[in-house]
């Protein structure tokens, strides 16, 4: 490729929009097959009780149903992630409001509920905690007795209701405090948020007679489900077909099992297609949130503003099961340490039981609540050293070439640009412009998490190329980023690539649509396949011509060398008539990072891979008598090594402001006595178009030595500052610091008027 | 269970349909009628992505019985594009990457096209006015306003302010 780039880094639009503005694109919630079922989820009433006996005898007999279960009638497995705590239905006792009990499958969706209806559960409430501090406390009820029983990845480190602590040390945190000429300790707490996809978690189940089932769902990770369809349905994962027709929206919410299994048990009982798709109410309740933290952090300070030592803990409330929070409690440990030099750190991540919904991963998983605290307390240290808060970050963050906070050492740090930068664009000079008027300025980094990717690469008969994938699209544009590195690579343009994606049976083996890896992930896999076919081509040519094969190459839709040149078209025909045609397979797996193992204890991801690094800065206004934050501008400047699609870029940057703000200012799954107060979309207040400021997008170039083109994974960061950029500029606005999410109007009153701490 | 024979004009076609009293017009397009380009979601009209259009207004369909859209007209998201070309709207929207998922994208072009024919002199404020009630997780919003500027533009020439 001797020009410059003709296709990545450049404004395309992306491959699957015209579908998607014509209402043909078929998602998983929209997907039907003839004499499809409707499957519903009976969940408990209890938060903790004894379950006494699940009577379906009633419901069996009801005109339309044509398939109950309850866990009599499912393989006693223990499933999940990390730790294997979940079944599909509650056995011996339920342990939180929605957790299945039971499923119905009926003609009719009213058939279905009415069913549902008709199922008589017997409880009898046992002791319940609902929030850290009563799982913790001396004596408290264990949420699962028998844990020690469970299946675990080794490392995690396990006690009662605590299901993994991770931990960082390094350095001596003690001798640190002791070298700081001030010492400074705040407390936070962070609610629990819902993803807020707008597309309910849908699955169609239909079995073939010879016993193996297909499941269409919405799922992020078809493979993952795969697996865990094998384990609950005790099959081989030959058997398990999962395809993604289309997402509505994920942001780590679509993870885990979510109806697929109730859709595959009842279609398996009843002989016939079953699909289910959750109610909003479900969702609010039974879903996959993010977990509310509490968070304690001591920071040792010089007199000049640098930081000797950190002493940090976070618990997050991860629910009746494990979910993610094993893993979640480690990465927190690393943005809970920050983008800083810190030479002495002791940094823990709890991730605790108690019985409210399983909480799961949510865009950067920690990334807000810890990044709340952290960002949080450095502009309360720099006001009370009396330092300006971006001279106190200057002075203390990481830079080229220094330790991340478990010894990895870093590279393409863009972090000094990114927080100059965004300064500069919101005007940090006049910080506090008018009254009740203030910015706020928040960092961070963010890993590019790894898992393999393969990708098969077909040449089409007409000279296009098909791209194979086993990613689903989850509508961030990482699949037409992948398809521009494939279009780059292989000389031809992006309209020429069309995606097949997300079929077990069909795609290669893929790790899945999270982590901020897909972009990155497949277009390594699709540079390593291009690779291949353009090798494949020029043999072609080359036997053709009867000239070497390494004196050719591929260039605009033809190979060219010898003073000859062919197209792609009639290369494609000519495989065709003599060779199977031509297919290319590229593979990807991020080469691990190293850091120093002696630090990290119980971690499940102990470095952040192709780390990038983000500034982002705000201004508002606060209404002293209401306590009504208005934002004016917002602005980010993000690392994102290289720009492959500037316009799908910002839109992950505008789209991860505005699920920010909404956890900042308004959003809350509320509980009270283990039942959810909000379940619906009035209660639960996600930004509308009437709520959200411009968001202005700095993309800040720092190449990742491993990224395809130098690109870094950049969907999930926009979500983390917005809370701590918030609070920031209220203290600055106002005067006034919220230590809590999400910042409502109400506490921002009252703490203006002095009534409490919010 | 008694049915009603209905007769719903939909993209300027007559459909037929046998319905129970009590579904709604997003039932029946659906599961009856197959045009899934209106799409599910909360079912308590709170977040906009059943959005159609019905005599040139837009509504959640979600909770609008398809008994009540007898002799109206119908416009969903399968009526905009005509003989194979985009609607100027659907040609902003993926012009100007206002697409992410795109689950809320039907909604929001058609809620986008009732207020550009109430209003073709739209404003900023105006267009996120219009939109308040389609909710949008992926996109923050800002390319979907400016793509409806920008077909408004088109539609209309040069009035529209950002
Ligand atoms: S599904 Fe109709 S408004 Fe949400
Ligand atoms: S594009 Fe996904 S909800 Fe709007």
């Amino acid at each position: 490729m001797s020009t410059g780039p003709r296709v990545v880094g450049q404004r395309l639009p992306r491959l699957d929009a015209p579908g998607k503005v014509t209402g043909t694109a078929v998602y998983a919630a929209d997907f039907a097959l003839p004499g499809m079922l409707h499957g519903k989820v009976l969940r408990s009433r209890e938060a903790h009780a004894r379950l006494l006996g699940v009577d379906a005898a009633r419901a069996r007999t009801l005109p339309g149903v044509r398939a109950v279960i309850t866990a009599a009638d499912v393989p006693d497995v223990r499933y999940g992630g990390a730790l294997k705590d979940e079944t599909v239905f509650a056995r011996d006792k339920v342990r939180y409001v929605g957790q299945p009990v039971a499923a119905v499958a009926a003609t009719t969706r009213e058939a279905a509920e009415a069913a549902l209806a008709a199922i008589d559960v017997a409880y009898e409430p046992l002791p319940a905690v609902f929030d850290v501090e009563a799982a913790l406390a001396p004596g408290a009820p264990l949420i699962h007795e028998a844990w020690p029983t469970y299946t675990a990845i080794p490392i995690l480190h396990r006690e009662g209701n605590v299901c993994n602590r991770a931990r960082i040390v390094a350095g001596d945190v003690e001798r640190g405090f002791v070298e700081a000429d001030r010492v400074f300790e705040h407390r936070f707490r962070t609610g629990m948020v819902h993803q807020g996809y707008t597309e309910p978690r849908a699955a169609v189940a239909v079995w073939d007679t010879s016993g193996q089932v297909t499941v269409w769902s919405n799922t992020q990770l078809p493979f993952e489900i795969q697996n865990t369809l094998a384990e609950i349905l005790a099959l081989p994962p030959s058997k398990i077909r999962v395809i993604v027709p289309g997402i509505g929206g994920g942001f780590g919410g679509k993870l885990r099992v979510g109806v697929e299994h109730f859709a595959a048990l009842l279609a398996r009982r009843a002989g016939r297609p079953v699909k289910i798709v959750t109610t909003c109410e479900e969702e609010l309740t039974a879903a996959y949130p993010r977990q509310s933290t509490r968070v304690e952090l001591k920071t040792g300070v010089t007199r000049d503003g640098r930081i000797t030592a950190k002493a940090g803990r976070i618990w997050f409330d991860t629910g009746a099961f494990a979910g993610s929070g094993p893993g979640v409690a480690s990465v927190a440990t690393l943005v809970l340490a920050g983008p800083y030099r810190i030479p002495n750190l002791l940094i823990e991540g709890y991730a605790v039981y108690t019985n409210k919904t399983n909480c799961g991963s949510f865009r950067a998983p920690s990334g807000p609540q810890a990044n709340f605290a952290v960002e949080s307390q450095m502009d309360m240290i720099a006001d009370a050293l009396g330092l300006d808060p971006l001279d106190f970050r200057l002075k203390n963050i990481v830079r080229e070439g220094d330790e991340g906070p478990t010894g990895q050492v870093l590279t393409a740090v863009g972090l000094e640009e990114c927080l100059r930068r965004a300064a500069a664009a919101i005007g940090w000079a006049d910080r506090r412009p008018t009254a009740d008027r203030g910015k706020g300025l928040a960092c961070g980094w963010w890993t590019t998490t790894g898992g393999s990717s393969g990708v098969y690469v077909k040449l089409n008969p007409d000279g296009t190329v098909a791209l194979n994938t086993g990613a689903a699209e989850i509508g961030t544009a990482a699949l037409t980023g992948a398809a521009q590195v494939l279009a780059e690579d292989l000389g031809v343009d992006l309209a020429d690539i069309s995606v097949v994606s997300a079929d077990t049976f069909a795609t290669p083996f893929d790790f899945g649509a999270q982590g901020s890896r897909t972009a990155f992930a497949v277009g390594n896999a699709c540079r390593a396949a291009a690779a291949d076919l353009r090798r494949q081509l020029c043999a072609l040519a080359a036997a053709q011509w009867g000239v070497a094969a390494e004196t050719l190459t591929v260039r605009d839709k033809h190979v060219v060398g010898d003073g000859k040149r062919i197209a792609l078209v009639e290369l494609a025909r000519l495989s065709q008539a003599s060779g199977g045609g031509l297919i290319a397979h590229g593979t990807f797996i991020a080469p691990p990072t190293a850091y120093d193992a002696k630090r990290v204890e119980a971690h499940v991801y102990p470095a952040f891979h192709s780390p990038s690094f983000h500034a982002h800065a705000v201004d508002l206004s606060v209404d002293r008598e209401t306590g009504e934050v208005t934002l004016h501008r917002y602005v980010v400047a993000q690392d994102v090594g290289f720009a492959m699609n500037p316009t799908y870029i910002e839109g992950q940057i505008e789209g991860g402001v505005a699920q920010g703000l909404g956890q900042a200012l308004s959003e809350e799954i509320v509980y009270e006595g283990g039942r959810v107060l909000n379940p619906n979309l009035t209660d639960y207040k996600m930004p509308t178009t009437l709520d959200l400021p411009r968001v202005e997008s700095i993309l800040v170039e720092h190449p990742s030595p491993v990224g395809p083109y130098g690109a870094k994974g950049v969907g999930e960061p926009p979500n983390i500052e917005p809370p701590a950029a918030v609070a920031n500029a209220v203290a600055a606005a106002v005067g006034v610091r919220v230590t809590t999410l999400p910042i409502t109007a109400e506490k921002v009153a009252l703490a203006l008027s002095g009534e409490a701490t919010p | 269970m008694s049915r009603l024979a209905l007769s719903l004009r939909i993209n300027g076609e007559t459909h037929e349909v046998l319905t129970a009293p009590h579904r709604t017009l997003l039932d029946v397009l659906r599961d009856d009628l197959g045009l899934t380009g209106t799409k599910e979601n909360c079912l308590e009209a709170e977040c906009g992505v059943c959005t159609v259009l019905l005599d040139g207004r837009a509504v959640n369909a979600c909770i609008l019985l398809a008994a009540q859209c007898r002799g109206r007209d119908i416009v969903t998201i399968e009526g905009l594009a005509s003989g194979g070309e985009l609607h100027p709207l659907q040609r902003a929207f993926v012009e100007r990457g206002a697409v992410q998922c795109g689950y809320c994208i039907p909604g929001m072009i058609l809620s986008a096209k009732a207020y550009l024919e109430e209003c073709p002199e739209a404003s900023e404020d105006g267009i996120r006015e219009a939109l308040a009630g389609n909710l949008c997780r992926c996109t923050g919003y800002q390319k979907i306003t400016e793509a409806v500027a920008t077909a408004a533009r088109e539609l209309y020439g040069g009035r529209t302010t950002q």
